[in-house]
């Protein structure tokens, strides 16, 4: 198993954001966690990278315990996230804001930075632009290029298409199948969750801090609950 | 009036460029910090302050009394430089640590932290009026140290009639090239990368395997050495210092970070030069008493037109 996550508590303060949340990932899969806003979707990827204190539980890696490596040496170990929205370096260029991922890696990474170029061309066009000054979609898809730079072995994507545009928003699903299937297994949130399960091997569904579902993507795609509270019901296979 | 302007608009330019670099200098650590922390460390005119006297230790220890020139002057310069540098920077480092730091850890508020640096200022100033200079320099805590003077005053050449004397050159060259350095070191080493990347967003730089905490030690070490060559050049041009001599220069320091655009590095110094300037020539027409309200009339209409100064917040737009 790449990545356990097991029975992990997470606070802000005194209220409780995450109670108990158990799930897997293993090598090669896309793994989904829906859920609707507040559910604990971005604490859990921030719990995993460790961004979040942990109050209670475990989160493993590669069979390692990695529950009190510090956030910033859990990247070199291969765990790249795309933070949610734009968190992006508003004042560096594409190019540099790329670098970064690579700021704790050794050695030439020009292979790999050809390699993000080539799976978003948008950006190769835009290498010198300031990151501030890029539309919606285009800081979307510098974060996700980004972490790519990490060189990571599972990429945590934080809702890779809020606010983007419905064409925008397939075009990312597609960059997302092509990072893995070029071997970057996957751990995507997300709200829209027609899309993810679409794309997905597996899915957890969070409620309230706590996995109440889970099961291959397929099979959630048609499990009335999931659908009627997260693929708007019948329309939802439209 | 206008006799007077013409008289004395070189001669004020020459020494407000002078007075300018030093303020360029210690906003340079206002700035950083805040851009990394959002924190306005108000202690900082305290690691000046430490800056000075290390420099002061320097002549004491090597037995100036006089005038030097050719290689033993610069010799005694690199010297001061060199000490007061480490002085003000390890004390920068320590002063996070212990102020800063724990707050920091414990996510206190940041009005703790700006309480925890008043504090950290007054300890500092008491320190050194009641223990370091009675015990090291020998002399009463409280009153004005004077300076002998190192470098004579003669003049290299003039621009029309303002003098421009070795130790003019001396400070500007010496603050220019400390500021060049500095922005090479932000702008092109990997450490100044994560400084820049932490002061635009830290939940992305730790993302990136950035240490917010080397980057903060690194911050307040490069913030601290830039107050201590500050340091160094006051006591060399002004030729006096103080266990408070840090309050006022410190807060028209952190006027001139303010005018340029709080966190932003180049605009630190642009806001430097501006109030030593502003303040000389304002001296011209109100007398020189005048100087320190020119300075904050200047700030305050600057704020009411531009209320990110004038090159804008934040070291995200360092190259900019």
């Amino acid at each position: 198993m790449l990545l356990e996550v097991n029975d992990i508590h997470v606070y802000y303060g005194k209220v409780a954001a995450l109670h108990g949340v158990t799930l897997e990932v293993s090598e090669g899969e896309i793994v989904a966690l829906i859920g609707a806003n507040g559910a604990g979707k971005t604490t859990t990827l921030k719990t995993i990278s460790g961004l979040r204190p942990l109050a209670r539980g475990r989160v493993r890696f590669q069979g390692e315990d990695i529950s009190k490596v510090p956030a910033h040496k859990r990247v070199a170990l291969g765990i790249g996230q795309a933070p949610e929205g734009r968190g992006i370096f508003p004042g560096m260029t594409v190019q540099e804001n790329l670098l970064m991922g690579a700021y704790g890696r050794k050695g030439d990474v020009s292979g790999d930075l050809a390699q993000v170029y080539e799976i978003f061309p948008r950006l190769a066009e835009r290498k010198s632009q300031y990151g501030g000054t890029m539309s919606g979609g285009e800081q979307q898809m510098l974060t996700i290029g980004r972490a790519l730079m990490t060189n990571p072995k599972v990429l945590l994507l934080d809702e890779p298409s809020m606010g983007l545009a419905p064409m925008l928003v397939a075009q990312i699903f597609d960059i997302v199948k092509e990072i893995n299937e070029r071997g970057t297994t996957v751990l995507l949130v997300e709200q829209n969750a027609h899309q993810a399960l679409q794309l997905a091997h597996r899915a957890y569904v969070l409620e309230t801090g706590a996995v109440v579902k889970s099961a291959p993507a397929s099979d959630l795609l048609h499990d009335p609950e999931v659908r009627a509270a997260y693929l708007g019901g019948d329309l939802g296979v439209a | 009036m206008l006799d007077d302007l013409s008289n004395q608009f070189l001669p004020s330019t020459v020494g407000g460029l002078a007075a300018g670099a030093i303020f360029a200098l210690l906003a340079l650590g206002y700035t950083m910090v805040y851009g990394v922390l959002r924190l306005i460390n108000f202690a900082h005119s305290e690691i000046f302050m430490i800056g000075t006297f290390a420099s002061l230790f320097v002549l004491t220890t090597m037995g100036v009394t006089g005038p030097l020139t050719g290689f033993a002057l610069i010799g005694m310069l690199l010297l001061m430089l060199v000490v007061s540098m480490a002085a003000a920077g390890g004390a920068a480092v320590l002063l996070e640590q212990v102020a800063y730091r724990p707050l920091r850890k414990k996510g206190a508020s940041r009005l703790a932290a700006l309480i925890s640096a008043i504090g950290a200022s007054l300890f500092l100033q008491e320190f050194f009026a009641l223990v370091v200079i009675p015990a090291v320099f020998d002399k009463a805590g409280r009153n004005t140290t004077g300076v002998p003077r190192l470098v004579d005053r003669d003049v290299v050449f003039t621009i029309g009639n303002a003098n421009v004397r070795t130790d003019h050159i001396i400070v500007i060259v010496a603050a220019i090239a400390m500021m060049v350095l500095l922005d090479q070191i932000v702008n092109r080493s990997r450490m100044g990368r994560g400084i820049r990347a932490t002061a635009q967003d830290p939940e992305a730089a730790v993302l990136m395997g950035v240490n917010i905490d080397n980057v903060v030690r690194m911050t307040f070490l490069l913030g601290g050495a830039m107050a201590g060559v500050a340091g160094m050049l006051y006591v060399m041009e002004y030729e006096v210092t103080q266990y408070n001599e840090g309050f006022v220069l410190g807060i028209k320091a952190f006027t001139a970070a303010v005018l340029g655009g709080i966190g932003n590095i180049r605009g630190a110094l642009l806001g430097g030069f501006a109030l030593g300037l502003i303040e000389n020539w304002g001296a011209i027409f109100l007398g020189s008493e005048w100087k320190d309200v020119i300075a904050f009339i200047v700030l305050v209409v600057v704020l009411m037109f531009r209320p990110t100064g004038i090159l804008g917040e934040s070291l995200q737009r360092a190259r900019a």
